[in-house]
């Protein structure tokens, strides 16, 4: 019966159109944790450089779209690489809860230094589409959001061919299954772990494009990171499908939860449903959809 | 391990550095402090907010002070959070200030008992705590100009005036914290006696994301009205949602601290045209003050920042002023200068306008607010203009709901 | 010299099994112990202010390390623990009237219960994904509270508290409080100290290590791991409940998901595993922002600054020391402040040799 509310269409389409664009961000993190194990809880600040350089490119110095999106994508590839070979090289071998800790100061170091080069106010992020909804069958849908989702996919099909097809994406699925024989076979795994941050710079410099577009640009997009967790828990910590379902899943779920709950409940299931469907999944399939179960040894 | 080594000392000849430099500092000067939000979830007004209040200061001692004394204004950076906001306040108070603005309602909520106790007093103009109106019993806290629940009178009173009759439909979309919901009862209490079908709309801090609220209240609700009282982050972020929903932005009226150019400045001034908000405080370079302080800019050899001039800007220069006014109201009862002689400075404070900033507010020990005037403004182009004159709605509305809320207190206030 | 072990004999069981056995830890422990009660003669208000912050935020933190540094669980959602609480002492204080020598326990011991809930995924997951659980943990309590009127205290969320009282005596001063956080942080720093070494203790450090080991041993895992939860959480509650009696006021605010973090900085920075490095890290954690704004505003005024032209910079600057130092510590020392205690006491023990 609540399948015949129009409300609940235009929520779920619009939820699942932003499920796209939290997909994007899992991605990337779940790209990181594959290759190099890394839970990277510095992702949503990634998001955040990506969508401030472009911010800063378009709103600052007024470039146009085609020459300031290419410059970010370089300089989000470029940090990549770079927080790779500085900060998480030297860290590795080191218990789990430093390298948590290490990602979480990252995040902190990254959020301090955008507002000291841009400053603490939010910078709008203009892009050329028309703000008006479509209305589709009774149901709006926002050009803006599909726009994004839009882009997100065409990243995600191409990344998946990418993953699959070429030789890079296949030495990096190698390296995430077990990183001894593919050093065996000659793949160098040092390069492949330096790709596999560039690429969630990549994925990150995107998102920061269309998240920065939908929230206003400032250090506050960085929360987008946290919204992450569920997504990759249900999907699964070492599944780039599973990322996408997870993301699909937790933006059509916020979504309507919050279109139907908040009224109740005064508010603020958005950011609660997700993570109780989180804790729901950790307790009955607590590797995802996709995940890989990992066996014990003593 | 020559690394750690080399870190150590460095670090260490820093802070000796620091901290001798830092200690030393006695001057005979009146001391007056507040905390200021520049990291935190309101951010986007505290770094406008501030410099005027630390601008305005500058210009006071530049002209001499205040009645021959230096002012010494202390701003000590709190994340817009109540822990670091009370430990401000225990700073502030050990340097001897005998007036503080309490940034934020949520610290002005945590630090009342303290105010209090410590007998010094502490304004919050234009958000704080809407019950402090009665000075009696809240002696120390002043909640000047404008509090929450006299915007919300004022934007009632303007949707009234634009022919919302019974059973119009109001959204109410607040920030979900202390400073948000500070605004329920009295515009449940206003829309129960007008007939209004209202509905709430909690957004999370710190309000980033209200796609469900705004879809409900665009297409499932159909509001005729929307009061929104956001801050920080949010108000962009709602203009942009609303404009996507396709919900008219002049049916939309922010409260104070939604209504800044840095608001629609970050959701793009194209997309924010028609949308509402109140002010308490006057907009614009065109007031004397301002342009004192434009000329001080220059006769230092600088060009006055963009944001001066600005709403929040001149909310801060209104601080300072309320801070300055409530000093040198205070001097007449002494020296030297304690936080009690200052509460009773400020309970003398009469027509009070700092040059057309605001109608003339006058305080009384009763009246700790002293007016309860807003002006709705509405981006037009680049800027915000007026639409009305300065208004005043349901003001006993306002009152009753004053003296039942303090009802509960004075029987509470035996325990404190 | 004088720390040497030889030349020290006991001569009862308990003097053997004694937390201190040698002279000169135990000289040094009561001289530190004189210093400590002292110090309200000597120091001013604003002084005793930061030793309080330093005490509360000491106990919170050797609770956390409990359960991360001892039993490896990590745990995003002390922050929430703490929150549990903080309310529990504020709602049965202010509604109920009971005094903070009730509230305080009580709050701690909600806070167990809700701990060990929280901790029973950790039947099934382990590591990271139990560091997510409690992340959720700490939205989920967070959001309960906010969203519960009978608990959050109706549409404001914060709860006044009455001035704790001790037989009619008011806590209202800094110096007062000192002496309502000191005998909580010793009760809860010896009790750590002697659960740690305790049978329950070794069964945790047993856990951390290799816990299908230790399960194969005989140690029930899943026993000791909702104990740690339980054990950590009441060091947690009863921390927020202080916080609480401090404040007067009970805000979720206080207990955000960055003060998990800063919790966990704290151990980390302290040195996971061990009681000490917990009160070296909230040592460290609490004066960082109150130093860091003394020593940047100084230097700024040698060179001419005034605060207001900096303030913007300076609080950016904190969060950039802040996560700089935490990725410091962690790349040139990452068993933390502890270790380097050690070293020192080290260096001192073998002088004049070098090994």
């Amino acid at each position: 019966m609540f399948f015949m509310d129009p409300f609940f269409w235009d929520l779920f389409v619009n939820g699942l159109l932003i499920g796209c664009m939290y997909a994007l961000v899992a991605v990337g993190f779940v790209l990181i944790y594959k290759a190099t194990s890394v839970i990277n809880f510095a992702q949503g600040d990634l998001v955040m450089f990506g969508g401030y350089i472009a911010a800063a490119g378009l709103s600052l110095y007024h470039l146009p779209l085609w020459t300031a999106a290419p410059i970010m994508l370089a300089l989000m590839v470029a940090l990549g690489f770079a927080v790779e070979r500085g900060i998480l090289r030297p860290l590795i071998g080191q218990p789990v809860v430093s390298v948590v800790m290490v990602t979480i100061g990252l995040a902190l170091v990254f959020q301090g230094l955008a507002a000291m080069i841009w400053g603490a106010a939010t910078i709008n992020m203009p892009l050329p589409i028309p703000l008006k909804p479509l209305i589709i069958w009774e149901i709006f849908i926002s050009p803006i959001n599909l726009v994004a989702a839009g882009l997100c996919v065409a990243f995600l099909v191409v990344f998946a061919y990418f993953f699959r097809r070429s030789r890079m994406g296949i030495a990096m699925r190698a390296v995430a299954d077990d990183q001894q024989s593919a050093m065996s076979v000659g793949i160098n795994v040092r390069v492949v772990f330096a790709i596999s941050w560039a690429i969630a710079g990549l994925a990150s410099g995107i998102g920061g494009l269309v998240w920065g577009n939908m929230l206003g640009v400032d250090t506050h997009l960085a929360l987008v990171g946290l919204k992450v967790f569920p997504a990759v828990i249900l999907g699964g910590l070492d599944s780039v499908p599973g990322a996408v379902l997870g993301g699909l899943i937790v933006g059509a779920v916020e979504s309507v939860a919050a279109g139907y709950v908040d009224p109740y409940v005064g508010g603020g299931t958005k950011d609660f449903a997700p993570f109780i469907i989180m804790i729901l999944a950790l307790m009955i399939r607590p590797y995802g959809f996709f995940g890989r179960e990992i066996i014990e040894r003593v | 391990m020559r690394a750690k080594g080399w870190l150590a000392i460095a670090l260490t000849v820093a802070v000796v550095v620091g901290l001798s430099v830092g200690v030393a500092d006695a001057k005979h000067a009146i001391k007056i402090g507040g905390q200021c939000d520049r990291t935190g979830a309101t951010k986007l007004i505290g770094v406008e907010i501030c410099p005027g209040v630390t601008d305005y200061i500058k210009l006071v001692n530049k002209k001499g002070g205040v009645l021959g004394h230096t002012l010494e204004y202390t701003e000590v950076e709190h994340e817009y959070r109540v822990d670091r906001g009370v430990e401000a306040y225990e700073r502030l108070k050990r340097d001897g200030v005998v007036a503080t603005l309490d940034y934020g309602t949520p610290i002005v909520y945590a630090l009342t008992p303290r105010h209090m106790e410590d007998r010094i007093p502490a304004i919050t103009p234009g958000f704080g705590r809407a019950d402090s109106l009665d000075g009696e019993v809240w002696p120390y806290i002043f909640p000047m100009a404008a509090s929450y629940w006299s915007q919300v009178g004022g934007a009632m009173q303007y949707i009234k005036d634009k022919g919302a009759k019974k059973g119009a439909k109001i959204a109410y979309l607040y920030f979900d914290n202390p400073a948000g919901r500070e605004g329920i009862p009295i515009i449940e209490r206003i829309a129960k006696k007008e007939g209004y079908l209202l509905r709430h709309f909690a957004v999370p801090s710190p309000g980033l994301e209200m796609g469900p609220q705004v879809i409900d209240i665009t297409r499932r609700l159909k509001a005729d009205w929307v009061v929104a009282h956001l801050f920080g982050r949010s108000p962009s972020v709602s203009i942009k949602e609303f404009q996507k929903a396709g919900f008219p932005l002049d049916h939309v009226i922010s409260l104070v601290w939604g209504a800044g150019e840095a608001d629609a400045e970050a959701a793009g001034w194209d997309q924010s045209q028609g949308y509402l908000g109140l002010q308490f405080a006057a907009v614009g370079r065109d007031l004397p003050v301002i342009k004192e302080i434009i000329q001080m800019s220059k006769d230092e050899g600088k060009e006055a920042p963009k944001y001066v001039g600005g709403v929040y800007y001149n909310r801060g220069v209104l601080i300072g002023a309320i801070l300055v006014e409530g000093v040198r109201q205070g001097l007449q009862f002494g020296e030297p200068l304690t936080g009690e002689k200052v509460k009773k400075g400020y309970e003398s404070i009469k027509n009070f306008t700092l040059g057309g900033f605001l109608p003339p507010m006058t305080v009384t020990p009763q009246d700790h607010e002293g007016g309860g005037w807003v002006r709705l403004y509405q981006v037009k182009g680049k800027e915000w203009v007026p639409v009305t004159d300065w208004i005043r709605g349901y003001r006993d509305e306002v009152i009753k709901l004053v003296n039942e809320a303090n009802k509960v207190a004075k029987v509470v206030k035996p325990l404190q | 010299m004088i720390n040497r072990e030889c030349g020290v004999y006991q001569t009862t069981y308990q003097g053997d099994m004694a937390l201190y056995p040698l002279p000169l830890a135990k000289i040094s422990y009561a001289l530190l112990l004189l210093v400590l009660l002292a110090l309200p003669l000597a120091a001013d208000s604003h002084t005793m202010a930061i030793m309080n912050l330093i005490g509360l935020a000491a106990i919170g933190a050797i609770g956390l390390n409990i359960l991360t540094g001892y039993t490896g669980q990590v745990s995003l959602g002390h922050g929430a623990f703490m929150m549990v609480g903080s309310y529990t002492a504020a709602i049965l204080s202010s509604r109920y009237g009971m005094p903070f020598w009730v509230g305080l326990p009580a709050g701690g011991a909600v806070a167990a219960a809700v701990g060990a809930f929280f901790g029973i995924p950790s039947l099934r997951i382990k590591g990271l994904y139990l560091a997510i659980s409690t992340l959720a943990a700490q939205f989920i309590i967070e959001w309960c509270i906010n969203h519960i009127p009978w608990i959050g205290g109706g549409a404001q969320s914060s709860i006044y508290v009455p001035t704790p009282t001790l037989f009619g005596w008011p806590f209202n001063t800094e110096y007062r409080r000192y002496f309502m956080v000191l005998p909580v942080l010793i009760l809860a720093y010896v009790g750590a100290q002697n659960l740690v070494r305790s049978r329950v203790g070794r069964a945790f450090i047993a856990i951390r290590d290799r816990d299908v080991a230790a399960e194969i041993i005989g140690v029930d895992i899943f026993k000791y791991k909702l104990l740690a939860f339980a054990v950590s959480s009441f060091y947690a509650g009863v921390a927020g409940a202080l916080w609480t009696y401090y404040l007067k006021i009970a805000n979720y605010e206080h207990f955000i998901l960055s003060t998990s973090i800063s919790y966990l900085a704290m151990i980390i920075i302290g040195g996971l595993g061990s009681v000490l490095g917990s009160v070296f890290g909230a040592v460290f954690i609490t004066l960082l922002p109150i130093v860091l704004v003394y020593v940047v505003e100084g230097i700024a005024r040698l060179f001419g600054f005034t605060y207001a032209s900096i303030a913007d910079f300076l609080a950016n600057l904190r969060l950039i020391i802040y996560g700089g130092l935490i990725i410091l510590f962690l790349a040139i020392e990452p068993e933390g402040l502890y270790r380097m205690w050690g070293n020192i006491k080290r260096y001192f023990r073998f002088w004049p040799f070098s090994y």
